[in-house]
């Protein structure tokens, strides 16, 4: 295993608040945060079911092959999941972005588990 | 008490449900947990049922594995048959497109792993029933002391998911790392027994 490094992550909370945690590039954004008392949205914890999305607010990179489900299309729009991102660099994220990463992926037709709803 | 909750349901409205707007009047997101729930039906259905159909194909020559994956897989099958009536009675309904349901599923496809080792689809079980570990207990959260009879579903499949877990657990390790990590369990009745979530006898000698 190579040797990790260590990432500035700055969230960007619901109603504007802004939280730093330092994240090894070994480890999982989600995973930081919670160590460091931050408590966000998570469900599956295996990348699969976008409860916890966040989307990029910089040009940062995340390392998400440990996702079971990520697309290109969820990469290029900024997407991100934080159970299973490993920090490529600092990054900015603006977390709690589970209902516009479903219908993101409903626009494209890719799988949006919890989205279905006959409304 | 009981009056003031039917007030918003007229006198023969059959559009409206008193067992749905009790639930609303204390807090429960009725459209999220119909969402959830059909999630969840569709990992049952979808993701494990079906597919641990294949996965039990292929442990050929590991019999015990065989039929511990066989209980799974019928009680899996036994959450789907309970988590429907359910989904209905809410007021929502199944997509009527079966790879639309497959792809709500909040659990991945448990498919056949290659190469198709008795450690791949063992470990693959695992990572399933925690999945739906944190799935189900996520529904009795959102239930517990609002909507008793979710709550009461939830609950009894979430135990049965838990003793899966515990039993890929046990073989897992045996498997993988010649440990023993005891499920604690030792039989199950006839295959898909479902002591929880079919409301039987569960092994209590």
């Amino acid at each position: 295993m190579g040797v990790s490094e260590i990432f500035k992550v700055e969230l960007v909370l619901p109603h504007g608040d802004r939280r730093s945690v330092h994240v090894g590039s070994q480890e999982h954004v989600w995973d930081a945060a919670f160590n460091a008392g931050i408590v966000l949205p998570a469900m599956c914890h295996q990348g699969y079911c976008l409860t916890c999305a966040g989307r990029l607010e910089n040009d940062g990179k995340t390392d998400q092959s440990d996702s079971l489900a990520y697309f290109p299309e969820d990469r290029n729009a900024g997407f991100v999941l934080l159970c299973t991102a490993k920090p490529c660099s600092n990054l900015t994220i603006r977390t709690h972005q589970q209902r516009q990463m479903r219908e993101f992926r409903k626009q494209r037709n890719l799988p949006a588990p919890y989205s279905w709803s006959t409304e | 008490m009981a009056q003031k909750e039917t007030q918003v349901v007229k006198h023969g409205d059959v559009t409206q449900r008193v067992g749905v707007e009790v639930i609303r009047k204390r807090g429960v997101d009725v459209e999220k947990l119909i969402k959830m729930l059909i999630a969840n039906a569709a990992a049952e259905f979808a993701s494990t049922y079906y597919y641990y159909t294949i996965l039990r194909m292929h442990l050929a020559g590991h019999e015990d594995y065989k039929e511990i994956c066989e209980d799974a897989r019928l009680e899996d099958r036994a959450h789907w048959e309970l988590i429907v009536p359910r989904i209905y009675e809410l007021g929502g309904e199944l997509p009527n497109d079966l790879p639309a349901f497959h792809d709500q599923a909040g659990c991945r496809a448990a498919k056949l792993p290659d190469p198709p080792t008795a450690v791949n689809i063992l470990t693959l079980l695992l990572e399933s029933e925690r999945c739906a570990i944190r799935s189900w207990i996520e529904i009795c959260d959102m239930t517990f002391g609002k909507d008793p009879r979710t709550y009461d579903m939830a609950s009894r499949i979430l135990n049965e998911e838990i003793e899966h877990e515990a039993w890929f657990i046990e073989l897992l390790a045996h498997e993988r790392d010649g440990k023993t990590i005891p499920s604690g369990h030792f039989r199950r009745g006839e295959p898909g027994h479902a002591p929880y979530s079919k409301n039987a006898k569960f092994y209590n000698p």
